[in-house]
C-alpha cells in the first residue's frame, strides 16, 4: 500500500504528511503581530493620520476666488455650479456651489483653481439626513484649518526648462496665455467683459474701410490667471491658448 | 419562643463529609462548596421562616441532613456546569482573540478585553425567532439538537478538573467519557436526515464519514494510554504520570495524533467537514434557527473543550505539575493546560488547510491509523523493558 502511495505521489509523501513548517510560520507570524499594534483601526474612536493633500470634500476660501469658472470645466461629475451670493461687501458676486452627494473627491478644482481658492480639505465625514443638505454653498465650503499644503497643484518641468539646464518645477496652467489670430476677431469685446481678473483691454488700432475704428484685445500677462474664458466665449474662435512648452 | 440569632442557623464550619447521607467516597470540593452555599442560603431562609413563625417544622427540616445533602447536590450540580460553561466561553474568547492576532486583527472587542462578546452572541441568538420549518421531520429535529447538547453538557460536566472537582469517580472514566463524546456524531447524521434538506444530509453524511475515520486511532490511542497505566480511571493515569513521566514524552507520536484525532471529534476547522461554513452552507446546522443554533455552537466549544482536557489528561499530566505534584490549585493548572492544548489547535485551525472529504479516510487510515499503532508497539516495548514505569 505504501509503495502505491509513493507511485501515486512520489514527491509528495513528505510535503503530504508534514505541516510542522504553516504552523511554526503561523506562529512566527503570531508572536509579530502580540508584539505590534494591530492593523485594525478602531474607526469611530481612532481615525487615520491623514496627509495635508487628503483629498475630502472641497474647500474655498471666499476673498480668493475670482468666480473664473475652471473648477466647473474641469469637474468631472459635473458637481461644481456658480450661483450668486452675497459677499462681505454686501455685492452679488458668482462663487461655486459643491453637490458633495455627486462629488468623487478628486480634487481636479482644487488642482486647477488657477488662484488658490478651491482646496482639498481632510473632511471625509459627509453622511447627511437628506440629499439637499449635501449640496455645500460657497460659504459652507470654507474650511477653518485650510493649511498650504492643502492647495494641490500639479506640478512638473517643462522641457524647454530643462533643456536650459533648469528644472524648477512649474504649475502648467497658469503659465499657458491666451494669443490672438488677428484676421479672425471682429473686436466684439466679449474676452474683455469675461475676463474675471480684467486682465484684457480692448486698445484701437486705425480704422477699417468703412471709417470705424477697429479694437482688438490685448492682454496684460502679469493680471492673466490662463482661465480660458475668453477663449471659450470668442465668437470667432480668434483666440487660443499658447501652450508653452 | 425566645429570638434565635441566625448565627444559630448556619453552621458554616459543618464539615459534609461527616453527614451520613455524603454522596462520594472521597473529599469533593465543588460539593464543599455547594454544601457551604446552602448553608448560609437554607439557613438564612430556615432563620427567616423562624422568625416568622417560631418553633415550625419546616426550619429544623430545611437544616436536617438529608434536605441539606439534597439541596447541597443540586447546588453542586449548579456549580459543576458554571465551571464547564464559563471555561467553555473562556475557550470561545481565546479562538476569537488568538485568531484574530494570527490574522493581524484585534479579535472581539466587546468589554473585558472581548469577553462580553459572548454574551452578546448568547443574548442575540436568544432574541431570535425560533423558527422551525414546514417539512422537517419535527421530532427527530428537535430530539437530536436537545441531545447533541445534551451530551456535550454532559461530557463537559464529567470530565474531571482535579481530585476534588469531578462528578463521578468511574473506574472506567476515560472510557465512558469518550463514549459519550463519540454519540454526537450518529444524531447529526439523523438530525442531517431528518431536515430534509440536501446541505443537512451531505453534512450528516460527511459526519458519519469523518467519525468513521478518526474513531478506531483515537480508541487505539485510548487503549496504548490505558495499558500503560493499567487503569481506566482518570486519576490513576494522571497519578501515574506525575510519578513516572507525562506520557507525551514516551508518545510522542501518540500525542500528535491524539491531537489531530481530538480536533477532529470536536469538528473544529482542518476537520470541520460536517460542518463546512465554506462549501455546505452550515452543514448540518443549516435548518436551526435562533437558539437552537447558539446552543449547537456552545455545544460544539463545549466539545473543543473537552478535547483539550482529555488530551491534557492523556499527555500532559491533568493537573499535576512537576516535582510539585497537586498544588493549591489544581483545577485552575488543569483549565490552564487545557487552554494551551486549546491554542495549539488555533494555531492549527490559522496554519493548515481545511481537509477534503476525499482525503479525510486517507488520513485516517493511512496516517493516524499506522502511527498510533506504532506508538502501540512502542508502548509495549516499554511497558515490557520497564522503561518509565
Amino acid at each position: 500500500m505504501t509503495l502505491k502511495y509513493l507511485d501515486k505521489y512520489p514527491k509528495n509523501l513528505a510535503k503530504s504528511l508534514w505541516i510542522g513548517k504553516p504552523i511554526a510560520t503561523v506562529f512566527k507570524l503570531f508572536c509579530k503581530t502580540v508584539t505590534h499594534r494591530s492593523m485594525t483601526i478602531l474607526y469611530p474612536y481612532e481615525k487615520e493620520w491623514i496627509p495635508d493633500n487628503y483629498r475630502g470634500r472641497p474647500g474655498l476660501r471666499f476673498d480668493k476666488c475670482v468666480a473664473c469658472g475652471m473648477c466647473v470645466r474641469m469637474c468631472p461629475t459635473g458637481c461644481i455650479k456658480l450661483i450668486e451670493v452675497d459677499d462681505d461687501a454686501g455685492n452679488r458676486v458668482m462663487r461655486p456651489q459643491v453637490n458633495v452627494g455627486r462629488c468623487a473627491m478628486c480634487g481636479y478644482c482644487a488642482e486647477y483653481c488657477p488662484v488658490d481658492a478651491m482646496t482639498v480639505t481632510p473632511e471625509y465625514e459627509l453622511a447627511e439626513y437628506t440629499r439637499f443638505d449635501l449640496l455645500y454653498g460657497p460659504r459652507r465650503l470654507n474650511y477653518e484649518g485650510t493649511t498650504p499644503g492643502m492647495e494641490v497643484h500639479i506640478e512638473y518641468s517643462l522641457p524647454s526648462d530643462i533643456a536650459n539646464g533648469n528644472t524648477e518645477r512649474r504649475v502648467p496652467n497658469t503659465i499657458d496665455k491666451p494669443e490672438l489670430d488677428d484676421k479672425k476677431c471682429i473686436g466684439c469685446k466679449k474676452c474683455a467683459k469675461v475676463c474675471p481678473v480684467g486682465a484684457v483691454t480692448m486698445v484701437e488700432k486705425g480704422v477699417n474701410d468703412k471709417g470705424k475704428p477697429i479694437v482688438r484685445p490685448e492682454f496684460d500677462n502679469e493680471k492673466c490667471i490662463s482661465c480660458s474664458n475668453c477663449i471659450l466665449d470668442c465668437p470667432k474662435d480668434a483666440l487660443k491658448l499658447k501652450e508653452v512648452l | 419562643m425566645a429570638y434565635s440569632s441566625i448565627l444559630d442557623w448556619i453552621d458554616f464550619f459543618k464539615d459534609p463529609m461527616d453527614s451520613p447521607y455524603y454522596p462520594f467516597d472521597t473529599y469533593n470540593l465543588a460539593y464543599d462548596i455547594g454544601f457551604k452555599l446552602w448553608e448560609i442560603v437554607g439557613g438564612l431562609i430556615a432563620w427567616l421562616i423562624n422568625l416568622l413563625f417560631p418553633g415550625n417544622g419546616l426550619s429544623e427540616w430545611l437544616m436536617s441532613d438529608y434536605v441539606c445533602t439534597i439541596f447541597a447536590l443540586l447546588l453542586f450540580m449548579l456549580l459543576i456546569f458554571i465551571v464547564a460553561f464559563v471555561s467553555c466561553l473562556i475557550v470561545l474568547w481565546e479562538e476569537r482573540k488568538v485568531l484574530g492576532r494570527m490574522m493581524d486583527r484585534r479579535g472581539t472587542m466587546i468589554g473585558m478585553k472581548g469577553f462580553l462578546q459572548c454574551v452578546a452572541d448568547g443574548l442575540k441568538t436568544f432574541m431570535k425567532e425560533n423558527t422551525i420549518p414546514k417539512k422537517v421531520d419535527k421530532m427527530t429535529y428537535m430530539w437530536c439538537v436537545s441531545l447533541i447538547v445534551g451530551l456535550s453538557v454532559l461530557v463537559a460536566c464529567m470530565v474531571p478538573l482535579s481530585s476534588r472537582w469531578y462528578v463521578v469517580d468511574y473506574q472506567t472514566g476515560l472510557l465512558i467519557i469518550m463514549a459519550f463524546f463519540a454519540l454526537a456524531p450518529f444524531l447529526i447524521l439523523v438530525s442531517g436526515w431528518a431536515q430534509n434538506n440536501k446541505y443537512s444530509l451531505i453534512g450528516g453524511m460527511r459526519a458519519a464519514e469523518l467519525m468513521i475515520s478518526y474513531e478506531v486511532p483515537m480508541l487505539i490511542l485510548i487503549c496504548t494510554t490505558a495499558l500503560y497505566v493499567g487503569s481506566f480511571n482518570i486519576g490513576d493515569i494522571v497519578y501515574f504520570q506525575n510519578e513516572h513521566v507525562w506520557f507525551i514524552i514516551p508518545q510522542i507520536l501518540g500525542f500528535i495524533t491524539f491531537f489531530f484525532c481530538a480536533t477532529a471529534e470536536a469538528e473544529r476547522v482542518p476537520f470541520d467537514i460536517a460542518e463546512a461554513e465554506a462549501e455546505l452552507v452550515e452543514g448540518w446546522q443549516t435548518e436551526y434557527a435562533g437558539m437552537k443554533w447558539g446552543l449547537i455552537m456552545l455545544g460544539d466549544y463545549l466539545r473543543g473543550t473537552v478535547s483539550c482536557g482529555m488530551v491534557v489528561i492523556m499527555y500532559l499530566g491533568g493537573w499535576t505539575l512537576p516535582f510539585i505534584g497537586d498544588g493549591p490549585i489544581p483545577e485552575i493548572v488543569f483549565l490552564l493546560k487545557a487552554y494551551l492544548v486549546f491554542f495549539l489547535m488555533v494555531l492549527v485551525r490559522a496554519a493548515s488547510a481545511r481537509v477534503r472529504t476525499d482525503q479525510i479516510l486517507n488520513i485516517g487510515w493511512k496516517v493516524f491509523m499506522p502511527l498510533s499503532v506504532i506508538n502501540l508497539a512502542i508502548v509495549i516495548v516499554l511497558k515490557m523493558g520497564g522503561v518509565f514505569c
